[in-house]
This record gives structure tokens, C-alpha cells and sequence, in this order.
């Protein structure tokens, strides 16, 4: 009975789940198998003498790129609801349009430049890159904290209030699970985006699945560019459509 | 029992609430009536401190309210507003358990409560409980806001226009219910409206406030029959004031034992009021009416003149 119902959860799981499953299918395919694409390659870049990166293997590559993104997510995700939840109090709310403000400029500046002026203060590595990434991720969280805070029914934090909920109770029994779905639609626009930039940090030495492009780039070797932008591009689609999912699930 | 002593609230310059004194027996319901903007709404969250008094004092049996931590006093009080302010992601038993839940009480009796609530307010368990507010009527979704209210037994009931969004048959049947649970419950509730039948009908004394002040207050019918002002006076429907004063008196005060002239085919109920007895007279072009009980047996008879109050000799 019990192995009936572990299998019939499976199946829902599965339903539900189908699109980022294959993704995600397709992404450790590509980056276990991309030894076996060298005929392709080969019609790509016919006179190259090495068509399949080899400096690092892919999943070392892939690793590295989420652990980054992962990191920079966290900390954008951490200081961008806390920084919408900060002003959206009482004694914060002066601190409203400037915190809005800061984040909108944070994504008007260049991760290109946010790196050239990182480098020189935090050295060559993985910490520029997360700072260029926290930078530039942090607006659409914040942005989507604030909206999703303050779109929350005034009715329904007066009644929280006049049942005699305290604000710590309002703040996690009420708001943020009303707020729920716009946030983490604000993580999934800034997860995605950075999965995309966190390439960038191969040029300040963060090695990650940015270094067959950048290497192809330099070596005007067209094979590693794709052999770095296919991986990136299917980690992208992985992520997003399984934040898709999870929203979903959330409404 | 609630009282407040010269009470006043000020926003910045301006003042919402100037200086009102009032006194909610316990077991009492009391109706803030007045235009918008007239203070009663303030008036009514001062009292769980949703808002802060800037002068005088409000007196919860005889304690000021400030002396109490603000959750503990609001989990003392129920509060009903008019756009329910249920939570959209909780169902309803977990919006109804909300308070209990607050105070900790055991699960068990959590769930039990919640049951009671459900049955007591109309609403089936097994239809209801996992339901969530957007799947709710209006009248449902107020019913739930009431036991909501009601969870954790609070002495005192504030209702800020519960029934002011709803459509005028289901603001009906809540307004009977809620008179049926009162005569039961016996909270102390004040009301908030601007609905004067409303507060007519359902009110054992009546607050008519009118720019922060507290112009008149009293039984229902002595402000009917004598109000202070011509402001009470047009509140009060001015013109038709009479069958405001209609509506408030009971069929049975005024009948006369059955006469041995031949019985009225016209018939009314002996718990209908006067209001209800003159629109029978005049759909059934009657100017007498057999009063009946339950059992639709005659007990009595109602005459136009009679009806009206008039002197004899007139």
C-alpha cells in the first residue's frame, strides 16, 4: 500500500516537475558528454588543432558556476528581502526611496566595471566576481520585496494587528508568505541574469563554465565559446523553469 | 465593561475625537452612529488600541487599557471589520483557530473550538474548514470574520461596519444572526455604522457621534421619538422618523384582545413590529388585523387607530 503511494507521489512529482527534470537532463549530458560532440566541433572549427576544451573538466566548470551564483544569489536574496522588509517598517520607511534608489543604480552599473574597480581592492578570484554578481542581482529582489510587501491587503494587517498578533508574528505568519510569490519571482529574474554574467569572472581569474568563452575568444576558437555558452544556456533554462515551477506550486 | 472619560485623539493639528465620554454595560450592545468622518471608527480602535488616545482615559472593567501589554488586550477583544481581513493563504479553520492559536491552547481544544465556531456561524465542517477566503461568499466570508472573532470567548466584541459590504438580503440574515448569537452570547459589543436601520434594529443603546463629539445617546426609541437636534433628526431618516419608531415597537405591545366582532382575514405575527403590521394594512387594504403566535392561532387584534397611537376622541 505504502509503495503504492510512494509511487503515485513519485508520478505527481514527476508531472509537475517534467520541464526543469529535463533541463536539467540535458545540462549533465552536455557536460559529461562534450567529448563525444567532437565531430560537430570539428565542422565548427575545421582548422583548429584541439576542438573540446580540456584545461578543466566541464562538471568541475559547472560546479564552480553554481557555486558562485549560488553564493551571490544568497547573499542578493539575504540583504535584498532584509533591506524591503528593513524599510517597510515603521521606523524605516525613511529609508524607502533610498534604499530603492541604491538598488536601481546597482544594476545601471556594469558588472564589467564593478569588476575592474573589484580587482584592484579584492584581488584576482571568486570574491569580485560575487560582488559584481550581489550588485548586480540585488534589484530585482529588491524591487520585488518592496512590491510584494507593500501590496499586501491593509485589511488583512489591520485584522493580523487587532487579533493581537505581534509584528515578529505579522512579519512571518502574514507578510512574507503573502509576499512569497513576488519575491521569489524577483530571485528568479536575478538568479537567471547572474547565471549569464557570472561568466564574466573567468576574465578577473574565477574559473567557471565563463572560461571556454573567454579562452575561445582569445584563441579566436569558435568551439569553446559554444562549449561554454550551451552549458551556461541550459543551466539558465534549468533554473528558471524550475523557479517557473515553484511559483506555480506557491499559488 | 467599557468605559471612556473625556476622551480625545488628535492628528497632528487636527482633532478626530474631542473629549467623548461613554459607558458599555457589560452584556450591552452599544452602536457608534454618524457620517464618515464623524470619529466613530476611531473611537472603536482606540478601545483595543489600534489607535493610542492622545487625552483622557478608556477603562477596560475598571483598568486602563494602557496598563495592559497591546496583544494581550487585543486577544481579549474580538474585532470584526468590514472587509474581513482574513488571511487569503490560511483556510478557514486555521483563520478561525488564529487567536486560540495565539494563546496557545492545546490542539485539541483548538480543533474543538474552531468546530463549535463553524457549527454555531452556519458553516458546515465538512464543507467549509479546508476552504480558503477566495472561495467565499461575501456573507460566508463575514460569517468566518465573526468566529474568527469569537474564537478565543472574548467578553468584548468591536464591530467596525461588518455588514457594510455586503448586499442588502445577506446584511439581513447576518444582522438576525447576529441578534439571534447576542441574545445567547451576551458579549459587550460595540458597533460601528452608518446604517441607521441597522443600528435601530440591532442596538440596546445608541451613540450618535457627529464631528468627534458624541451629539446624543440613549435607547433607541427615545432618540427616535425626541432626538436632540435636527442632525439626529435627519440621521434618524427625518420624515420617515415615524416608521423608524414603527420598526421598533413589537405587534404584541399594542394589540387588544380579540374582540367578539367578526375575526380579520389580514393576519400578522404577534413578534412582527408595527412597521411590518402597517404594510400588511395597506397591501391588504385592511384597517384591522388578527394578531397571530406561532401556531398561527389568534391571540389578539390590531386596528389602524390602535397601530398609530391614536387618542380616542381624535
Amino acid at each position: 500500500m505504502s509503495e503504492r503511494a510512494l509511487a503515485f507521489g513519485l508520478a505527481a512529482a514527476l508531472r509537475h516537475w517534467w520541464l526543469p527534470l529535463v533541463w536539467l537532463g540535458l545540462l549533465l549530458l552536455a557536460s559529461l558528454g562534450m567529448a563525444e560532440l567532437e565531430a560537430g566541433f570539428r565542422w565548427l572549427e575545421p582548422d583548429s588543432r584541439e576542438v573540446i576544451y580540456r584545461r578543466t573538466d566541464f562538471l568541475t566548470l559547472l560546479g564552480r558556476h553554481l557555486l558562485v551564483v549560488g553564493v551571490a544569489s544568497l547573499l542578493a536574496g539575504l540583504a535584498g528581502v532584509g533591506a524591503a522588509v528593513l524599510v517597510t517598517r515603521p521606523f524605516g520607511r525613511d529609508f524607502l526611496p533610498l534604499v530603492a534608489q541604491l538598488a536601481s543604480m546597482g544594476q545601471t552599473f556594469p558588472p564589467v566595471a564593478v569588476l575592474a574597480l573589484a580587482v584592484p581592492v579584492l584581488g584576482f578570484g571568486t570574491l569580485p566576481i560575487i560582488v559584481a554578481l550581489v550588485l548586480y542581482g540585488l534589484l530585482p529582489i529588491v524591487r520585488n520585496s518592496l512590491a510584494g510587501l507593500q501590496g499586501i491587503d491593509p485589511a488583512v494587517q489591520e485584522a493580523a494587528r487587532g487579533m493581537g498578533m505581534s509584528k515578529g508574528q505579522v512579519l512571518r505568519q502574514v507578510e512574507l508568505p503573502l509576499a512569497a510569490p513576488v519575491i521569489l519571482a524577483g530571485v528568479r529574474t536575478s538568479v537567471t541574469i547572474n547565471i549569464a554574467t557570472a561568466a564574466l569572472g573567468a576574465t578577473v581569474g574565477a574559473s567557471n563554465l565563463g572560461d571556454p568563452i573567454i579562452s575561445g575568444i582569445v584563441n579566436g576558437n569558435t568551439a569553446y565559446i559554444v562549449q561554454g555558452a550551451l552549458p551556461i544556456g541550459l543551466l539558465a533554462l534549468t533554473a528558471d523553469s524550475a523557479f517557473e515551477r515553484l511559483l506555480r506550486h506557491l499559488r | 465593561m467599557i468605559e471612556l472619560f473625556d476622551v480625545t485623539k488628535r492628528f497632528g493639528s487636527e482633532t478626530a475625537v474631542d473629549g467623548i465620554s461613554l459607558r458599555v454595560e457589560r452584556g450591552e450592545f452599544c452602536a457608534l452612529v454618524g457620517t464618515s468622518g464623524c470619529g466613530k471608527s476611531t473611537t472603536l480602535r482606540m478601545i483595543n488600541r489600534l489607535i493610542e488616545h492622545s487625552a483622557g482615559e478608556i477603562h477596560l472593567d475598571g483598568q486602563p487599557v494602557r496598563n495592559f501589554d497591546e496583544q494581550t488586550l487585543r486577544r481579549r477583544i474580538g474585532y470584526v471589520i468590514q472587509s474581513t481581513g482574513l488571511f487569503p493563504h490560511w483556510t478557514v479553520a486555521r483563520n478561525i483557530g488564529l487567536v486560540p492559536r495565539l494563546l496557545k491552547w492545546p490542539r485539541a481544544r483548538i480543533q474543538a473550538r474552531v468546530e463549535e465556531l463553524m457549527t454555531l456561524l452556519g458553516l458546515p465542517m465538512e464543507s467549509f474548514a479546508d476552504k480558503y477566503p477566495h472561495q467565499l461568499s461575501g456573507g460566508q466570508a463575514q460569517r468566518v470574520g465573526v468566529a474568527r472573532a469569537l474564537a478565543a470567548d472574548p467578553e468584548i466584541l468591536l464591530m467596525d461596519e461588518p455588514f457594510g459590504a455586503l448586499d442588502p438580503i445577506t446584511r439581513d440574515a447576518l444582522q438576525e444572526e447576529l441578534r439571534d448569537l447576542q441574545s445567547r452570547l451576551h458579549k459587550t459589543i460595540v458597533f460601528v455604522t452608518h446604517d441607521m436601520d441597522e443600528a435601530l434594529r440591532l442596538a440596546d443603546r445608541l451613540v450618535v457621534m457627529d464631528a468627534g463629539r458624541i451629539v446624543q445617546q440613549g435607547v433607541p426609541l427615545d432618540l427616535v421619538r425626541e432626538p436632540a437636534d435636527a442632525f439626529v433628526a435627519s440621521l434618524l431618516g427625518g420624515d420617515d422618523r415615524g416608521f423608524k419608531e414603527a420598526a421598533l415597537t413589537r405587534v404584541g405591545a399594542r394589540m387588544l384582545p380579540l374582540s367578539p366582532r367578526l375575526i380579520a382575514r389580514a393576519r400578522v405575527h404577534r413578534e412582527a413590529s408595527l412597521r411590518q403590521a402597517l404594510a400588511v394594512m395597506f397591501r391588504e387594504h385592511a384597517d384591522r388585523l388578527t394578531v397571530v403566535d406561532d401556531e398561527d392561532m389568534p391571540v389578539g387584534e390590531l386596528s389602524l387607530r390602535r397601530l398609530v397611537g391614536a387618542r380616542p376622541h381624535e
